[in-house]
């Protein structure tokens, strides 16, 4: 795997150019893919409102902690996890997490469900971001609500390719 | 390619009962990407990728990751989990191609 890391930096780099030159053309028109329920090619804008439609998403920085480097070199492997203060019990816990990253052509990244067995709400996994933009992670509750935070990533060379 | 879905499942030495235990997992995927002809339009097919993840201990579902092709290549999962009892939490990682790969790590006391 180590040897070939850097052509295959190379490679990612020239795919990521050749994308993002195409992505404005083919952004505006959403088209569904192979057996994705999670994540379709959309705009971020979309993707909330598909999963989420209009209800009201609370600002979770005292509760949800996202761990992202601000920095991320390589944006084929970057590591995120998202810690929830949560006491995890059958009344109060800590139902789904969704990572979000706003730049991808695939927003959402995976969503986590979780059960009070789980003990503590604490994930992590790592994803792929295309550019520099915004990653969230969306957190819902047993009890219906919603909690956002979100933290900018600078990425210096994109991982999502075409 | 050969190494698809080898599964390295990661407990910490030392747990004892009623520990919430942090798992560290990863699997040898590619987790294709799109690809895009030279006219820049995707190409059509039934992409490789991991998209559902699922964690069991003690028979019962600890935590379940239904991913997309915005998570990497050879991708790591972290959760958590309340040992209780000894036996086995198993890792079962599902692919668009009906691949399923296994992993499994015992819950010892000690």
């Amino acid at each position: 795997m180590r040897d070939h890391s850097i052509s295959r930096r190379r490679a990612l780099a020239a795919l990521g150019a050749i994308g993002l030159g195409a992505s404005g053309l083919t952004l505006s028109a959403p088209r569904p893919t192979h057996a994705q329920t999670v994540g379709q090619h959309e705009t971020v804008d979309e993707a909330l409102k598909r999963i989420f439609g209009a209800r009201p998403m609370k600002d979770g920085s005292g509760v949800v902690k996202l761990d992202i480097p601000l920095i991320a070199e390589n944006g084929a492997v970057v590591p995120v996890s998202v810690d929830v203060t949560s006491p995890m019990t059958p009344a109060n816990y800590v139902k789904t997490i969704y990572v979000v990253a706003d730049k991808n052509r695939i927003p959402i990244a995976f969503r986590t469900t979780l059960g009070p067995e789980a003990g503590q709400a604490a994930i992590g996994a790592t994803i792929r971001l295309g550019e520099t933009g915004d990653v969230r992670a969306i957190v819902e509750q047993s009890d219906g609500t919603l909690l956002a935070v979100k933290r900018e990533v600078k990425v210096t060379v994109g991982g999502c390719g075409g | 390619m050969s190494d698809i879905g080898k599964v390295r499942v990661r407990l910490p030495s030392s747990i004892k009962p009623g520990d919430v235990v942090r798992v560290r997992s990863l699997v040898i995927h590619p987790m294709e990407r799109i690809e895009r002809d030279s006219k820049g339009k995707i190409i059509d097919k039934k992409y490789l990728y991991i998209n559902r993840v699922v964690a069991t201990y003690l028979g019962k579902t600890v935590a379940v990751f239904d991913t997309t092709q915005s998570v990497s290549e050879n991708p790591t999962f972290v959760f958590s989990f309340r040992a209780t009892d000894p036996g086995t939490l198993t890792i079962t990682f599902h692919d668009t191609h009906g691949g399923k790969y296994e992993g499994t790590a015992d819950v010892k006391f000690g």
